[in-house]
């Protein structure tokens, strides 16, 4: 265990000298602002006819039409700004030299795993922090506005859809990962994993495009089709197992891929 | 401490190491030989567990290299031929790092990282990012790395490359300090046999992947005399290049004299020796292998053909 939390110290140390876990957190900010604005434009509006419709006040609700759409749009920015932070996991300790050190020294391969899986996961963890602001501010704005008498936003689905994030962000860096530990190349590796994720993340079209069985495993193939349940605020144990078996997998076979240089 | 035996490791078909075997004792420190690709880092690769052999066996300090191998490393300090470091850390940090996966307790940890930082020079490099340092520094930040724990076996591959004059002597005092302590295994690899003469006890000599020569530095100048005593450099030369042929010969006369046979080795080598290989005039030896290491005089095979 003490193995572990040194790896994870390292990489956080790593990802936090360099600029890259910054440029992230900066990026997903402006981002986020962006799009947040949009949504809180488009329910400000709302709320105005609101006034003058009372139809339209039944529907109006800050928690579907700001948090849901953030959640998703920030499991979008997973599947972009995971593979950069994956990428090195492995392949620079590799490509560096260093992968000798850690190799050399009294470590298990599956503590190097899990500690730099920790390390990873950990970043997702801030990042994740860090847009549940964008709805805190929400409560602030929506609570002193006083619209629709709603008193601000439902955090049971709030919290469960960031919750949802964080798993999706989990697996990514889980499958990431393991791309890295495939090649000493990070541009290699985050191409690779970003196309994986991708595929992932778009599966439920492929499942709106083919019909049967097929149409089937590509929808529980679909990482997004399983966070807009936790969006929603259900909680499905079924979405939990999803993200858990990606998550199983890429350490799996991370360690397997770590091992397995111990016989080449 | 260390025992070897059959060790090969193949990289798809080419052999980088064949059947080597030797074994040191506690406290041996043994200077590691060989030209360019003979395989010596390969061979430290596999000692300190990085690389799986293809066959044969390697036990450090009583343990199996592949069947316990936490156990082999919590004993070893290694310097790769390439320092491991993070460039994107502190030298501090960086050895915080490797002192907790070395499993060395947190209350030690800082006195064992100034000690450390002290003995390889760095203690005043400790809050530098280490992709700013000079390539002596990561060297010795490296080195710094390797001693660590005090681990009883060290395996050094080219410890003083890159390092200033007299961070070379201060490197060779340390590892002097390590060997006369007597509880350090030493291996330790390099081309500056000046550096062998000075520290180690015991010589291996590979060429090609096998074993050349095995000894002690006074074992190896009893069996190669020639009329007077002859110097590492010159030992060492006859063993990897027997015929001479290999060699840019001073034009002059000057000629590594006939074939001394030897005991375990180059024996196959020096067949060809007789077959045709040019050898002006038989000179005595000592004068031959002297001047050879200065590349100013053209070489002789140039000059026959
Ligand atoms: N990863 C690898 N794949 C294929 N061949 C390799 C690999 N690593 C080393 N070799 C080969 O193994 C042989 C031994 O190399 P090694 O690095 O052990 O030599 P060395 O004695 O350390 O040489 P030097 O004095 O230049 O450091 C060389 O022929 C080299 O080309
Ligand atoms: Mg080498």
């Amino acid at each position: 265990m003490r193995n572990v939390v040194a790896i994870a110290k390292k990489e956080l140390n790593i990802y936090f000298t360099t600029p890259i876990a910054y440029a992230m957190f900066a990026v997903m900010t402006l981002l986020l602002s962006y799009v947040f604005a949009g949504y809180l434009n488009a329910f400000s509006k709302l709320s105005l006819e609101a006034n003058v419709n009372p139809q339209i006040a039944e529907y109006l609700n800050a928690t579907d039409m700001i948090v849901y759409p953030l959640v998703v749009f920030g499991g979008v920015f997973v599947v972009f700004i995971v593979p950069f932070l994956s990428m090195r996991l492995i392949a620079e300790e590799k490509r560096q030299k260093t992968f000798e050190l850690l190799m050399t020294s009294p470590l298990r391969p599956v503590e190097i795993v899990l500690g730099k899986y920790l390390g990873g996961v950990a970043i997702m963890g801030v990042a994740v922090l860090i847009a549940l602001l964008f709805p805190a501010i929400l409560q602030l704005f929506a609570g002193s506005a006083g619209t629709g008498g709603s008193g601000g936003i439902e955090w049971r689905t709030t919290l469960l859809g960031f919750f949802g994030l964080f798993l999706w962000s989990s697996a990514a860096m889980a499958i990431g990962m393991f791309v890295s530990s495939l090649t000493s190349s990070q541009a290699v590796s985050a191409i690779v994993s970003l196309l994986v994720l991708l595929l992932m993340w778009l599966a439920s079209w492929g499942a709106m495009a083919t019909d049967g069985a097929l149409s089937e495993v590509m929808n529980w193939l679909s990482a997004q089709r399983h966070l807009h349940g936790f969006a929603r605020g259900v909680f499905d144990l079924k979405d939990l197992a999803y993200y858990l078996s990606w998550i199983v997998l890429g350490l799996f076979l991370t360690h397997r891929a770590i091992e397995a240089h111990r016989w080449a | 401490m260390i025992e070897v035996k059959g060790l090969t490791k193949r990289y798809r078909d080419r052999a980088a190491i064949e059947g080597l075997s030797f074994e040191l004792e506690e406290g041996d420190i043994l200077g590691f030989l060989g030209p360019n690709g003979a395989g010596k880092t390969t061979t430290m690769r596999v000692l300190a567990g990085f690389l799986p052999a293809t066959s044969g066996s390697a036990k450090v300090a009583g343990f199996d290299v592949f069947e316990q191998p936490l156990e082999v490393k919590r004993r070893l300090g290694y310097l790769p031929e390439q320092p491991p470091l993070y460039p994107d850390m502190t030298v501090g940090s960086y050895l915080r790092f490797c002192a907790e996966v070395k499993g060395i307790a947190s209350k030690g940890l800082k006195a064992e990282i100034d000690r450390v930082a002290r003995l390889t020079r760095v203690d005043d490099v400790l809050g530098r990012v280490i992709a700013n340092l000079s390539k002596g520094y990561r060297q010795r930040v490296g080195l710094a790395q390797a001693i660590i724990g005090s681990p009883p076996v060290l395996i050094l591959d080219e410890p003083t490359v890159g390092l200033d004059p007299l961070q070379i002597i201060e490197v060779r005092d340390l590892v002097r300090d390590l060997a006369a302590s007597g509880k350090h295994t030493i291996i330790l690899s390099t081309h500056i046999l000046q550096e062998v003469t000075e520290l180690c006890r015991k010589v291996l000599v590979i060429k090609s992947g096998k074993l050349v020569d095995f000894d002690t530095i006074e074992g190896l100048r009893s069996r190669h005399v020639d009329g007077k005593e002859l110097s590492l450099e010159e030992i060492y030369l006859r063993l990897i290049d027997p015929t001479g042929e290999l060699r840019h010969r001073p034009a002059e006369g000057a000629t590594p004299a006939p074939q001394t046979p030897n005991a375990d080795a180059g024996s196959a080598e020096s067949a060809p020796q007789s077959a045709g290989a040019p050898s002006p005039e038989p000179a005595p030896a000592g004068a031959g292998a002297e001047t050879t290491s200065s590349d100013g005089e053209p070489p002789t095979k140039a000059a026959a053909n």
